[in-house]
């Protein structure tokens, strides 16, 4: 069970005065919940690799936090960052099993549907949401995703480009 | 400095060794360090180079006091933008500072369109050698808020740093012309139309090129 917004939020504040406790507890849930919301948004095996390096954004960027504002919204917008930064990186993934997904499983449905990344995708067309899951997400190369989605190869590269350009622009859309 | 480390409990450790105690970044503070900024340019502005006598004797051109205001609302909305930015939330637009941008390009539009319709003299109307000192005092006078906004975002999360620097560097384009407006003595349309908005358009392109190679992650 993953703590709700109010007590993270609660928690980062006290972390922000620099208490050390709740800080230990505020990532541990906060890496629990990372690892949910990751979850078939990234071959397993990159994970917890990702985790981290959400855990060290919300590190340092502990100040950007407004104790007055909702918590979960603030380190969804540092997840999604870290992760279309992610998938700028990627070429290949050589590990395509996934998980299950975030919003079926997480205690506040309703929040979770707003900031999930699967929210983020619904916004790009088809064809680029399409792309970018099979080459970024599931590590196909550019020839097999062409093949297992009929678009031309120069075309998935085009979509998948254009597709990241347009996640980055709306990491913070609800 | 801390890194990524394969044993998860040993990240952790590192993460909590390294925690201090941080001020949050509200909206309230952010707005006294935008405001508190343009406050100064304007101080240097009138220490340094000094306002317009007929501006202390009360004697004020229409036109100037719409310019200035809509390169004032244009600072204020690119800062409270920014400012924005730095504490990001899904959920947050930022689109407001477009409205501000689309209601003070009219000035560049307007000197324009009369620089068409009077046979293309807009630029010797313009007073284009007073117009360099606009642009060039209006831009380090900039600087003063360009620099307070920057350092908040480096403090900041902005998720697209590309969009704050362009934004930083209309706030202080903006705020830096409104300062400089106080002492330039030149009303005419085609003279603000022209260099004061011009300020503001070099300013953005600065900000987009310098501000997000600053923005660490």
């Amino acid at each position: 069970m993953i703590a709700d917004d109010a007590t993270m939020a609660r928690l980062m504040a006290l972390s922000q005065t620099g208490d050390r406790q709740a800080y230990a507890t505020l990532l541990a849930e906060c890496q629990k919940w990372l690892q949910r919301f990751y979850a078939r948004r990234i071959v397993r095996h990159q994970i917890d690799d990702l985790v981290q390096d959400t855990l060290l954004s919300l590190h340092r960027k502990l100040a950007s936090y407004d104790p007055d504002r909702p918590f979960l919204p603030w380190l969804a917008a540092i997840a999604r960052y870290r992760w279309v930064d992610h998938l700028r990186k990627v070429y290949r993934a050589d590990e395509t099993i996934l998980e299950d997904g975030f919003s079926a499983e997480n205690p506040e449905p309703a929040i979770a549907a707003r900031i999930s990344l699967d929210r983020m995708f619904s916004y790009l067309p088809p064809a680029q949401a399409r792309a970018i899951e099979l080459v970024k997400i599931q590590g196909l190369t550019i020839a097999e995703a062409s093949h297992a989605c009929g678009q031309s190869q120069s075309l998935v590269k085009v979509n998948i480009h254009r597709g990241l350009k347009k996640l980055a622009a709306m990491i913070e859309k609800e | 400095m801390i890194f990524m480390h394969p044993d998860p409990h040993q990240f952790i450790d590192d993460l909590l060794d390294d925690l201090r105690p941080t001020r949050p970044l509200t909206l309230q503070r952010g707005l006294v360090i935008a405001s508190g900024s343009a406050a100064a340019a304007i101080a240097v502005m009138a220490l340094f180079i000094g306002i317009r006598p007929a501006l202390i004797a009360g004697s004020l051109d229409p036109l100037f006091l719409l310019a200035s205001g809509l390169f004032l609302m244009l600072g204020i909305a690119a800062s409270f933008t920014v400012i924005g930015m730095s504490r990001p939330q899904v959920g947050n637009t930022h689109i407001g500072w477009i409205w501000a941008v689309a209601m003070a390009a009219l000035l560049p539009l307007t000197a324009v369109v009369l620089g068409f319709a009077n046979q293309g003299d807009a630029y010797f109307h313009s007073q284009p050698v007073q117009g360099m000192n606009c642009l060039i005092n209006g831009s380090m006078l900039g600087l003063i808020v360009g620099g307070a906004l920057t350092i908040w975002l480096r403090r900041g999360a902005p998720t697209s740093p590309e969009q704050a620097g362009l934004l930083t560097g209309i706030a202080a384009g903006s705020l830096g012309i409104f300062a400089y407006s106080l002492h330039c003595p030149y009303d005419g349309i085609y003279h603000i139309g022209l260099w004061h908005s011009m300020t503001v358009v070099v300013s953005a392109i600065a900000g987009r090129v310098v501000v997000p190679a600053l923005i660490r992650w």
